[in-house]
């Protein structure tokens, strides 16, 4: 008992690192990730073709190879490096940045031009028109893909383990290594936990976007 | 003088000559309908005069302020813009009411957005001079509205739970809140079953008899008939003839025109 005690303490400690790239990723993707999906709208073609030359590299390549690129090229290259936890949410919060953003890039231009030219004849700001008419609307048709995006990134930050972030799994494998398996599979646990809890949220969400159709 | 007068619009897109040298006026509580078949420039003319079109050539102008000259526009700031559009109102075929809002927030949103500008910078909006005096009679105006379509009773719905013909009549009070000059319809009843255009048209002989200076693009060449008191039939973008309804359509003087009216007459519209 007490073994199995202090297996779920160590775990816990490595699931709060993991929590913390779940949190920050989350918080810095979204705005960054709008930023990139306007970017990728824009008139500006050089600034459109640079943005999504961008996107098609970073969902291009594995998460993986881009935590070693942020952990390990810096020093390489400037003789700068960041430590391990800032190298995994810098890689975190890009990939995930460029996956919300083509989410928000289909939900802006799902929204009907007349929309649009309601808000313009009404004599409303261009921002106005974005943040009082369609981003609501945006917000609606987005619940379901972003749940999925954000469900998965979850599971994802225990790849930070590749650049030693000592994450739950990281916490497991040294107990395996020391012969004791079944932490290694308690974690999913946690993870299950975690998404149940997830999904509820966004099921409420959902449910409280259901006022109104279109 | 003319309320609105609108001159020499040309307008293409890419090598599509869209509007070849338009050019008209309207008096004050004057009902202008025009009508036309698909393709023939009217709701090109419609959305040029709204600002969603920007004509190559030509100058628009009301109550003898140049609100659009070709030669200039593209010096307009957004701002500048924004003030000249609310010179006119434009209703859409479809309606393009906001989904999420309430029918009255719906009203209310764009005179709240300018009540919160102008109490900004100008200390006032309409005479109130506080947020609070100014929604209380953004609401006020908005309820007399929806009494005129009557729609009072609806004023808590949500546009997904109206008929088209309600969310028409939304529409138009939405359009009515910001007191524009002249109101514009683009065919606001060609997207809606037959039994409901009624109750969007008495809408509009309502206004008429309110004395409200409109712009009806429109099929329904009955109530074209009925309702205007000039009428501009538009082919391959240009006005083909103009008149009062008698001369346009009961003595039609064009070869164009009448082929026109004859293919409604034949459906016994």
């Amino acid at each position: 008992m007490d073994q199995f005690w202090n297996v779920t303490s160590e775990l816990l400690k490595g699931f709060g690192q993991n929590c913390t790239i779940f949190g920050l990723t989350l918080l810095m993707a979204i705005p960054l990730g709008l930023i990139i999906s306007f970017g990728s709208m824009s008139g500006i073609k050089p600034l459109k073709a640079v943005v999504r030359t961008f996107v098609w590299i970073i969902r291009g390549t594995p998460l993986m190879l881009q935590l070693f690129v942020v952990f390990y090229i810096p020093s390489l290259v400037w003789g700068i490096s960041f430590d391990r936890m800032t190298a995994a949410i810098i890689a975190f919060v890009i990939n995930y940045a460029a996956y919300f953003s083509e989410i928000f890039r289909g939900g802006i231009e799902s929204i009907p031009k007349g929309q649009y030219e309601a808000g313009q004849v009404l004599g409303m700001k261009k921002s106005q028109i974005f943040f009082k008419v369609v981003l609501m609307q945006v917000v609606k048709r987005i619940t379901a893909p972003m749940s999925n995006e954000i469900i998965t990134l979850v599971k994802d930050t225990s790849l930070a383990r590749v650049i030693m972030v000592p994450e739950m799994l990281k916490a497991a494998e040294r107990f395996t290594m020391q012969g004791l398996i079944w932490p290694l599979f308690y974690t999913g646990v946690f993870f299950l936990l975690f998404n149940g809890l997830l999904s509820l949220l966004f099921s409420y969400i959902e449910k409280k976007f259901n006022y109104y159709k279109g | 003088m003319s309320m609105l007068q609108v001159e020499n619009i040309q307008k293409s897109f890419g090598k599509n000559e869209v509007l070849k040298n338009i050019s008209f006026s309207l008096d004050k509580g004057e009902v202008l309908a025009i009508i036309g078949s698909s393709g023939s420039g009217k709701t090109t003319l419609l959305r040029c005069i709204n600002f969603l079109e920007t004509p190559q050539q030509g100058k628009i102008t009301v109550n003898g302020n140049t609100l659009f000259d070709a030669e200039t526009f593209d010096k307009v700031s957004e701002r500048e813009l924004r003030r000249r559009r609310l010179h006119f109102g434009l209703v859409f075929q479809n309606f393009n009411l906001f989904p999420q809002y309430k029918v009255m927030e719906n009203i209310t949103l764009a005179p709240s957005l300018m009540a919160k500008e102008q109490i900004r910078e100008n200390g006032e909006y309409m005479g109130a001079k506080t947020m609070r005096q100014a929604q209380q009679a953004i609401r006020d105006e908005a309820d007399q509205l929806l009494r005129k379509v009557g729609l009072y009773e609806k004023r808590e719905s949500y546009p997904c739970d109206l008929s088209g013909g309600q969310q028409q009549r939304v529409a138009i009070a939405r359009a009515l809140a910001l007191n524009p000059d002249i109101l514009c319809f683009d065919e606001p009843t060609s997207a809606l079953d037959p039994e409901l255009t009624g109750e969007v048209l008495n809408v509009i002989k309502g206004l008429k008899s309110a004395n409200s200076t409109m712009i009806v693009v429109t099929h329904e060449i009955g109530f074209a008939h009925d309702v205007a008191d000039r009428i501009i039939f538009m082919d391959g973008g240009l006005i083909e003839e103009e008149g009062t309804p008698q001369q346009v359509i009961d003595n039609p003087q064009s070869a164009r025109t009448r082929e026109f009216l004859a293919r409604f007459n034949q459906f016994g519209d």
